[in-house]
This record gives C-alpha cells, sequence and structure tokens, in this order.
C-alpha cells in the first residue's frame, strides 16, 4: 500500500528526516510515536505530499509517485488526512464541509454528495448536526467530521496526526472509538499518537522515531513491554 | 446662519443630483478596485519575483504621491490613449488609486487566514485555485469587510476630486454654485452635511453587514454548553 525508501527531508540547514524507509500493507495500522520534533509528522506530511522530499521515493498503490510528472492533487485523492486542530472549513456546516472535495473534485452532484455525507455523519455518530458550523461543535465533534470530511474521498490510506492531542480530556474517547471503529473497517491507517491504550488495541505495528530516522519497529504489545533500544525505553517512561 | 437655509432650500435638489452622480461614480469606482485590488493582491503573494515587483512598485507609487497629482495624470494618461467621458476616466483614476490600498487589505486578509485551512483543502485533493475560491476567500472577504467599509468612505470622499475632471459631482455642484451666488461658506457647509449624512448612511449599512456575516459565520448563536473545561 505504502512504500517509503531512503527518504531525506530538510527545511534549509535543517535535516528533519534521516533515510526513512517503511511499508505498510493494505488494511495494517501503524502508529508512529516517538519524541516531538523527531520528524512524525513531516514524513507523515510526505506522505501526502504536502511536504516534498528532497531525495528517496514513496510509492503508493504499487506505484511509485514523481511530485514534478504526477498530478499530486490525484494522489491526495487516495490519501486522508487528519489534522491536530481539525482545520475544518468555519464558512461551511458540517454536512458542507464533508461534500465539498466530492462535489468539486471528484464531480459529484449535489444531491449524490449530500446523501453520502450524511451516510458518512451517522457513521461517526453525528446525524444530527449536518447543519451546524464548526463554532457550534465540540472539539470532539469537529475532529469526528473532519474524519467523515476525510472519508468522504474514498481514500486508501488514512494518516492521523496527533488527532487527540487538542482535544479536552474526556472528548478523546469518542475520537479514538471512530478511528477503532474506522481500523475494524479495514482501513490502512498511519496514526502518529500518544494513545499508548488505542496502539496497544489497535495497531498492528508501533514505529518508533527518534531524531528522524525510524529506530525500532514491532507489534505494540513487544514494542512496549520490551524495547530493545534504551532511547525508546526512555520515551515510553515518559509517556506511558 | 439664515443663509444655510436659503442654499439648502436653493439647491436642494441640484445637489441631490450632484449626490446620485456622487454615488455613481464612488460605486462604479470602488467596483473597479475590489477587482484591481484582488488582481495586485495576488501578485504580491505570488512567488514570481517579477509579478511581486509590479505589484509592489504600483503600491509605493499610489501610496508616496497625491491623490490630485495621481487624476490629472491619470486622467490627461487615459484620455490621450482612449476616448473615454470625463466620469469613465474619473472612475477609473480613483480605481487605480483605490485599488493599492484594496491590495492591501485583500492580501491582509488572505494572509490572515490559518495555514491548516489550505493544507486541509489540499489535503482532499482540491487543487489551489480551488481551495482559494472555495475556502481561503469566502472567509478573507468575511475579515476584509470592516477595513473595506472603511476605505469605501474614504474613497466616497475622495470622489470630490474628480469634479477637476469636470465631473458635476457633490463637489463640482457646490464649486459651480458658490460662484453665482457668492455665499461659499454657506454652499460649502451644505455640501459638507450631504457628504456628512451619507457617510453616517455608509457606516451603519457596513455595520449591520458585519453583523450579519458574523451571524452567517458562526451559524447563529454560539454553543459554549459543550467546551466545558
Ligand atoms: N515547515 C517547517 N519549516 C522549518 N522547520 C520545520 C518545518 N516543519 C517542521 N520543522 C522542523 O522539523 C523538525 C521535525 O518536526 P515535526 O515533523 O513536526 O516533528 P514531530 O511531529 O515529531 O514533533 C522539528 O525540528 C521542526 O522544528
Ligand atoms: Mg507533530
Amino acid at each position: 500500500m505504502i512504500r517509503v525508501r531512503g527518504l531525506h527531508k530538510y527545511f534549509g540547514p535543517l535535516h528533519v528526516l534521516k533515510g526513512i524507509d517503511l511499508e505498510v500493507e493494505q488494511s495494517e495500522v501503524v502508529v508512529l510515536i516517538g519524541p516531538s520534533g523527531s520528524g512524525k509528522s513531516t514524513l507523515l506530511r510526505c506522505l501526502n505530499f504536502l511536504e516534498l522530499a528532497q531525495e528517496g521515493t514513496i510509492a503508493l498503490l504499487g506505484r511509485s509517485v514523481d511530485p514534478r510528472k504526477d498530478d499530486l492533487d490525484k494522489v491526495r485523492e487516495h490519501v486522508g488526512m487528519v489534522f491536530q486542530h481539525f482545520n475544518l472549513f468555519p464558512h461551511m456546516t458540517a454536512l458542507e464541509n464533508i461534500a465539498m472535495a466530492p462535489i468539486h473534485v471528484k464531480g459529484r452532484s449535489k444531491g449524490e454528495a449530500r446523501t453520502a455525507a450524511r451516510e458518512l455523519l451517522r457513521r461517526v455518530g453525528l446525524a444530527d448536526k449536518e447543519g451546524a458550523y464548526p463554532a457550534q461543535l465540540s472539539g470532539g465533534q469537529q475532529q469526528r467530521v473532519a474524519i467523515a470530511r476525510a472519508l468522504a474521498m474514498n481514500p486508501d490510506v488514512m494518516l492521523f496526526d496527533e488527532v487527540t492531542s487538542a482535544l479536552d480530556p474526556e472528548l478523546v474517547g469518542e475520537v479514538l472509538q471512530v478511528m477503532k471503529d474506522l481500523a475494524k473497517s479495514g482501513m490502512t491507517m498511519v496514526v502518529v499518537t500518544h494513545e499508548m491504550g488505542f496502539a496497544r488495541e489497535v495497531a498492528d505495528r508501533a514505529v518508533m522515531m527518534d531524531d528522524g530516522r525510524i529506530i525500532e519497529e514491532a507489534p505494540p504489545e513487544r514494542l512496549f513491554s520490551d524495547p530493545s533500544h534504551e532511547r525508546t525505553q526512555r520515551f515510553l517512561s515518559q509517556v506511558l | 446662519m439664515i443663509g444655510i437655509w436659503e442654499i439648502l432650500q436653493e439647491h436642494f435638489i441640484p445637489f441631490l443630483n450632484a449626490t446620485g452622480m456622487t454615488l455613481k461614480l464612488t460605486a462604479v469606482s470602488l467596483v473597479l478596485a475590489m477587482a484591481i485590488g484582488l488582481a495586485v493582491a495576488f501578485l504580491k503573494l505570488s512567488r514570481h519575483g517579477a509579478l511581486n515587483w509590479v505589484a509592489h512598485v504600483y503600491i509605493a507609487v499610489i501610496r508616496g504621491t497625491p491623490l490630485i497629482v495621481q487624476l490629472m495624470f491619470l486622467y490627461f494618461g487615459i484620455t490621450t490613449i482612449v476616448v473615454l467621458s470625463s466620469f469613465w476616466a474619473g472612475s477609473l483614476a480613483l480605481a487605480i488609486h483605490a485599488g493599492a490600498y484594496v491590495a492591501e487589505i485583500f492580501r491582509g486578509a488572505i494572509q490572515s487566514i490559518d495555514k491548516g485551512q489550505m493544507e486541509a483543502a489540499r489535503s482532499l485533493g482540491v487543487s489551489h485555485w480551488k481551495a482559494m475560491r472555495l475556502v481561503i476567500l469566502p472567509q478573507a472577504f468575511r475579515r476584509a469587510v470592516p477595513p473595506l467599509g472603511n476605505q469605501f468612505i474614504i474613497g466616497l470622499k475622495d470622489s470630490s476630486l474628480v469634479a477637476y475632471l469636470g465631473v458635476a459631482e457633490l463637489y463640482g455642484a457646490a464649486l459651480s454654485a458658490q460662484a453665482e451666488n457668492f455665499m461659499p461658506f454657506e454652499t460649502y457647509m451644505v455640501a459638507g452635511l450631504y457628504y456628512l449624512v451619507l457617510v453616517l448612511i455608509f457606516t451603519v449599512l457596513v455595520q449591520r453587514l458585519e453583523s450579519r456575516l458574523d451571524k452567517a459565520n458562526s451559524g447563529g448563536k454560539r454553543d459554549t454548553r459543550t467546551r466545558i473545561a
């Protein structure tokens, strides 16, 4: 599904990704963990080409993507992303947020897109909120709308970047539940998170990043209970 | 003070007609200024060096020279290139002037929209320009309404200078009236009153629009119930 080889990313003189190799299989759920500044967000953003890496290759669905030649808008249709700060469009209702891209990118009719959007709202437990503007929703509700918005494009992969970090503690559960359901439905997911309970329960693999490198990866139980790197141990003792 | 009532009565209808011309000038020049302003805002935001430079020079020249000099220069410049009525030449000149300020307003408003908005749209496969049109500009326009309203009021008053191009708008009407009635103090006072009333009406309209947009943006009342920390 995703195959990353030798990825290097620089921001000016700052070397942020230092040779990332990563593979994600169909329907696999991978969590990315690691200290702040280790490059987790940058890696996710490279996966949907919001950032372009200077070196290395990324293949999606078995096809290597060339940012200079390929239509990146087309590529992004296949890769959904959910952000820490939701980034819902404040001038659109929940329903309009979800239906916008299907209408304007995929050329769906308004009726068709709205029907599909309603179904997605139902799936994230917000059937009664279709007419609400983001400012009228709680953080947890906004994030669920954001997940529905990404799902509306029928992506093959979903990327989650610390999507519960900006939420009040009592609202984290409802968002994680939606993500668990999504994982169960077979969605391929790459999830940056500090929710170790979620990782343990849902993830097939946990990947530990430090200073722009992947330093180890293993099934979550094994990585959490028996990390082989001293750096991983230290990080886990801080978050667990 | 008796003179003021006299002037008010004597010139009520002619000044009203002239006010119509002032409003027409203001409306036409400001619509054109919005178009110029939006285009220049994009030039200024573009990463293309030459386009950027054009926008910078335009804005620097407009800001750095008096409006009356610009009006005269543009009027004679425009009318040597194309045959235009003084109304259209005046409107165009006013628009080119106001366009620089409107450009800065739009640029500021566009830049004030959170980067996450563009990223969220792009992550859905929406192209840059579609995201601009569907996501960024609707929010930016709302943010631009208060400063635009202010610029409109300035534009309304600036339109008086077009009298020197021979357009019979409000100030022009006062100019010719006082030449005939020999009561310049009272005549200009009355003209001033007309402008004042127009500006007050304008101010109320802009405030109405602002509060309507505010409501639309948050979908009516804000629901704070769900954000108990
Ligand atoms: N747009 C950017 N410009 C410059 N530096 C950046 C940019 N984005 C991230 N960085 C830097 O790259 C490093 C990795 O950041 P990030 O990927 O956000 O880490 P993480 O998500 O693991 O906390 C940090 O040092 C950060 O300051
Ligand atoms: Mg991050």
